[in-house]
């Protein structure tokens, strides 16, 4: 490759910019967003603070879901509202009327101790009067506030039932003062009702829904403790175990046929690279065509008078048979990908140094041995990784030749719980997994590929 | 005793044929050197000696062996590829040991072998390293010692020196030639290139498509082509060709070229008596022309056409009748471009070709 | 006189053994019987060929036939399969008359052509710019794009379903789109850059030379030579996207391709529906190995480089 010398200015990055800009917003945000919706629960934690208002200090941190026991209301003026639906508000009516002092007296009330008697044809409150309070020992008089809240200061107060009129409307949302019900020595702190369930009696309630987020090993718990994932796991790596040796083995032969340079060697690699682009699913398809009750399998046999009816290969109590299935398809399917690395290789070395080898003595299977896989490791290398990483994402074929159930795998369960269990975040805890066996098994060929080498003099 | 026997070798690729009933003994400890252009079959024939591709038809004999259609690891022959075929994951010293132990040699015998060939080339202190960061010059040296090791009847080697850069080569040519001189192996060389043929071969076998044209001593093959193409490969520059007319006169014959007549040497006379047609081509190499500045008895004007001053000679490409040849002259004769002189034709330096076949009419 | 080709050479006396002549019986005979086992090794390697050939067309014969015959013979047992299975338009229609299937094709080709054209867009020049061009973070660029090639599909699909929820472009064939390019982005920068790389620079150079300016020379020299290379990558970038069902399953639910479509079925639908569906899913395949050969090891071979 010829490459121009080094030029100062930007044409390069130009060029590439569009492909750096593409994967980071489609490849490399999404695989942050996966790992963050992994271990990162983003409404885990309430924050209650000193004084009912956002600005206050923090006092303490429940978690989402904590019981609490609620101990002062109070409302203040709205928070910017986030969509939040369950919130409890409160109006407040500026009201103008006499005073028990008999001064006119101009503040704030709140709707609890106002009865509205008329409102104007949109339905906005236009004058009222004063709550009586129940009860002997009752204050018969209800404070005005300068502000729509109850911290601040008495301007006036009222005789109950004085008429007032209303002015102006302010619409509240409630505080709650709480503290966690299960320790009674936490600090008790303020908490907007939007972020609490209140129960029935008033007096206790739960968080419903945090603010701050907080790292968890939570849905990783449960990915673990799912009764899916040791199966999963389990047919997974043995999926792997049998395949990638089957499938190295395959690929070598194939690769060395074509390398053989038979007549008609063309036309065999476009039949052995054949399954190369084919859809996972097709060919699952494609085997279950040939293991299913009356599929091809079954047809042959019964003609050979090997069996009598058809045999149920794929059912739950032939889950050995469907493993069968599976690694046949994925053998059929991705040899032709590791034989394309594997002829590559082999085209690179060159003919003299087969010749001499042969000159020199070897034959075939020594050429194979002493030669080729030598001087195929890299290849090999590649090819490993790229199929053990591949192995860890079977998934279409496990579904169309087990229905997903029967026999699982990682690839599928995170399906599942996206698709059918709705939950994010441990679809993307399965993903994760699968992301972090990927990357462990990559460094293991190369690791180990590596510690061989090393060994040697060089 | 290692004699190769080719008997009517025949190999085509498609419907090319690369090799065409090429017959030639090769004697024991010979050197003999396979010389053409190419694609003229030279490699073609070593691979089939070599095991490497089989001919057609024909045979090819090692000792007395049919060896026609053996697997090249069973003819009990060694060789040095053009590319060294060094096996690259291997260090020297498996390199080199590589053919004993496919040939079940025990272990003391391998390291005896690879040791005094290592010492031969003088790579002993590679003996540990891997080809890798080795210069073109080192792998050649351990592609020779890999073959030497194998202390077979024949030795074969493809183009070894054409990797090397001229100065190395060089060098390499001569060591490779000592070298060869104490190894008791029947050799066949293969180049294209004719200095290092003519200076290494016991006999040069020069192939032009496909075909065997000469197989002489250095000399010979120089001196006394067989055919035309020979002598024009042969030589730098070619050998100079002068198209002629036969005239038979009374009780002698003579040709002539561009109103000078040449008379043919006594031994010469009957066989271009016995030419058919009346046309005979002239053959006659640049540095056995006498160049004379004042014509003579039998001197020919000729007019310098071209100066090329190589050092040791200059070559002067000069204007006979109407047509171009080379001819070398000692540096001290002053000349210029379009200056006239005067060429003698030695008669015993005049080979005389058959314009019908090419071939040489005489040769010693 | 030369020693040219001797018709007959003289027995040497040191030779140590007389051959007999070479068109006597007993050399042809040993010459037939010696080649023939020299041939052995070759035709072991045509029945390897044939066998590992019958092994990945059979499979495919058998799933065609099912695609093309009756629903009866979909369902029968045992089935027949040699000769011929019979031939019959049924399954095909039955499957194409089902509901969701045309539409599931369409959305197939749309997210397929447009994943091919939006990838082949982007790559060209960040593969000129990598085949053409020594510039800082070169090799960190190339490396990142190989590594990203290895990544499962599986870790991003979920995280850009979720991110696509939240943006309201959820179920809709254009965003599937952009994550099937972000899927072949990697295969195609580097298929397009060794592409590239196989024109040599000269080539353009001496297009300026001649008086062309940078532009005119990539225009009529570099791009007559790497458009057949090119057509390979988007072809292989189509494939890709008609072939991906994960995240088309998790990123659709009305706008189904037909690999989602037939995977979400897959528990109710009958078998011949299945069949039909995976000969669809074939097709697209078979015909891009076919015009991609030539650059088999471009897009895979050169993976250890």
């Amino acid at each position: 490759m010829r490459v121009r010398a080094w030029r100062r200015h930007m044409v390069p990055y130009l060029l590439i910019a569009p492909a750096i800009v593409y994967l980071a917003l489609f490849f490399a945000y999404p695989m942050y967003e996966g790992l963050v919706l992994a271990v990162y629960d983003e409404d885990a934690v309430l924050p209650v603070r000193a004084e009912p208002t956002l600005d206050s200090a923090e006092v303490a941190e429940i978690p989402q879901g904590g019981a609490l026991l609620i101990l002062d209301r109070q409302s203040q003026a709205m928070i910017d509202d986030d969509g939040a639906t369950d919130l409890l508000t409160e109006q407040w009516f500026r009201v103008s009327g006499t005073g028990d002092t008999g001064a006119a007296v101009d503040g704030w009330v709140s709707e609890a101790r106002i009865r509205v008697r008329s409102e104007d044809a949109a339905g906005n409150p236009l004058a009222g009067t004063v709550r009586p309070r129940l009860g002997q020992s009752a204050d018969p008089l209800t404070d005005v506030h300068a502000e729509p809240n109850d911290r601040s200061g008495v301007v006036g107060r009222l005789e109950q039932r004085a008429p007032v009129e209303i002015t102006e409307v302010a619409v509240l949302e409630v505080w709650f003062l709480v503290r966690p019900a299960d320790d009674p020595g936490e600090a008790a702190g303020w908490a907007p009702s939007r972020y609490l369930q209140v129960f029935d009696d008033g007096e206790r309630g739960r968080v419903h829904r945090g603010t701050a987020g907080e790292f968890t090993t939570a849905f990783i718990e449960r990915m673990v403790d799912d009764r899916f994932f040791g199966p999963a796991l389990r047919t997974t790596l043995l999926i792997m175990a049998l395949l990638i040796p089957l499938q190295l083995v395959l690929a070598l032969v194939m690769a060395l046929v074509i390398h053989a340079r038979i007549r008609l060697s063309s036309g065999f690699l476009y039949v052995f690279a054949l399954p190369i682009g084919m859809s996972d699913l097709a060919v699952g398809i494609l085997f279950f065509s040939i293991f299913t009750g009356n599929g091809l399998l079954n047809s042959v046999l019964d003609g050979l008078g090997i069996i009598d009816g058809p045999f149920a290969f794929l059912t739950a109590e032939t889950t050995n048979w469907i493993i069968f299935a599976i690694v046949l398809a994925e053998l059929w399917r991705a040899t032709s990908i590791v034989m394309v690395i594997l002829v590559a290789g082999l085209q690179a070395i060159p003919d003299e140094t087969l010749e001499a080898a042969e000159l020199f003595g070897a034959g075939y299977w020594q050429r194979v041995r002493h030669i080729m896989l030598p001087l195929l490791r890299p290849s090999i290398q590649v090819a490993l990784i790229l199929r053990t990483i591949l192995a860890f994402q079977v998934f279409a074929v496990v579904i169309a030749l087990s229905g997903g159930d029967v026999v699982t795998v990682l690839a599928n369960e995170s399906f599942r719980q996206y698709y059918d269990l709705r939950n994010d975040n441990v679809a993307s805890a399965y993903a994760l997994f699968i992301l972090l066996l990927s990357i462990a098994s990559a460094v293991f060929y190369l690791r180990s590929v590596r510690a061989e080498s090393e060994v040697r003099p060089t | 005793m290692a004699e190769i026997r080719l008997e009517h070798v025949t190999k085509s690729f498609g419907d090319k044929v690369a090799v065409h009933d090429a017959s030639l003994t090769i004697a024991d400890r010979e050197f003999l050197v396979l010389l053409g252009p190419s694609g003229c079959g030279k490699t073609t024939l070593l691979r089939a000696i070599a095991g490497l591709g089989m001919a057609d038809s024909g045979r090819i004999a090692i000792g007395g062996r049919d060896v026609t259609y053996l697997p090249p690891g069973r003819r009990q022959i060694s060789m040095v590829f053009q590319s060294y075929a060094i096996f690259p994951h291997m260090t020297v010293r498996d390199n080199i040991g590589f053919g004993l132990l496919m040939n079940k040699v025990d272990k003391a015998e391998i390291s005896r072998r690879v040791n005094s060939a290592a010492e031969l080339l003088h790579i002993e202190d590679l003996l540990d390293r891997r080809p890798s960061a080795m210069s073109g010059g080192q792998r050649q040296r351990v592609a020779v010692a890999r073959a030497l090791a194998m202390e077979a009847k024949v030795l074969l080697m493809d183009e070894p020196l054409s990797n090397l850069d001229a100065l190395l080569r060089l060098e390499m040519r001569a060591e490779l030639k000592r070298l060869l001189a104490d190894v008791e192996a029947t050799t066949v060389y293969v180049t294209h290139d004719q200095i290092e043929a003519l200076s290494m071969g016991d006999r040069v076998a020069v192939m032009r498509d496909g075909e065997i044209q000469q197989c002489d001593a250095p000399n010979t093959v120089y001196e006394s082509p067989s055919n035309r193409f020979v002598g024009s490969f042969i030589g730098n520059p070619p050998m100079n060709f002068l198209d002629g007319t036969i005239r038979r006169s009374n009780g002698g014959v003579v040709a002539a070229v561009a109103h000078h007549e040449f008379s043919p040497a006594a031994e010469v006379r009957p066989l271009i008596e016995g030419l058919r047609g009346d046309r005979v081509t002239l053959g006659i190499r640049a540095e056995n022309m006498e160049t004379l500045t004042d014509p003579g008895p039998d001197t020919v004007p000729a007019r310098v056409e071209v100066v090329e001053p190589l050092g040791a000679q200059n070559l002067l490409t000069v204007q006979v009748g109407g047509r171009l040849m080379k001819v070398s002259t000692h540096p001290t004769l002053p000349v210029a471009v379009g200056d006239g002189l005067h060429i003698r034709f030695p008669a015993d330096q005049i080979r005389w070709i058959d314009p019908a076949t090419d071939k040489v009419l005489y040769t010693r | 006189m030369s020693s040219t080709a001797p018709a007959d050479p003289p027995a040497q006396a040191d030779a140590p053994a007389t051959l007999p002549p070479l068109d006597s019986p007993e050399v042809v005979e040993m010459h037939r019987r010696m080649r023939r086992r020299a041939g052995r090794g070759r035709r072991l390697t045509y029945v390897a060929a044939v066998l590992i050939a019958a092994w990945i067309l059979l499979p495919i014969y058998f799933v065609f036939s099912m695609a093309f015959t009756t629903q009866e013979t979909v369902r029968s047992y045992p089935k027949n399969v040699l000769p011929f299975i019979p031939f019959s338009a049924d399954t095909m229609q039955f499957f194409l008359e089902s509901e969701g299937v045309l539409r599931g094709l369409w959305n197939s080709i749309v997210v397929a052509v447009i994943t091919l054209v939006l990838s082949t867009v982007i790559s060209i020049p960040a593969g000129y710019a990598i085949a053409r061009y020594l510039f800082r973070g070169r090799d960190l660029f190339r490396l990142s794009v190989l590594a990203v090639r290895a990544f499962p599909i599986v870790v991003l699909s979920i995280p850009l379903a979720v991110l696509f929820l939240r943006a309201g472009v959820f179920d809709s064939v254009y965003s599937l789109a952009l994550m099937h390019t972000a899927l072949a982005l990697p295969t195609s920068i580097l298929v397009i850059s060794s592409v590239f790389a196989s024109v040599p620079y000269e080539l353009e150079e001496a297009g300026q030379v001649f008086g062309a300016t940078p532009f005119q020379s990539f225009r009529y020299i570099v791009v007559p030579l790497v458009l057949p290379g090119i057509a390979a990558s988007g072809l292989f970038s189509f494939v890709l996207s008609w072939n991906e069902v994960f995240a088309a399953a998790v990123l659709t639910i009305d706008n189904r391709t037909l690999p989602a479509l037939v995977l979400t079925s897959l528990s109710y639908s009958p078998d011949a529906f299945q069949f039909a569906g995976s000969f669809f899913l074939m097709v697209p395949s078979i015909v891009f190995m076919f015009f991609i050969r030539r650059y088999l090891f471009n897009m895979w071979g050169q993976v250890s480089k």
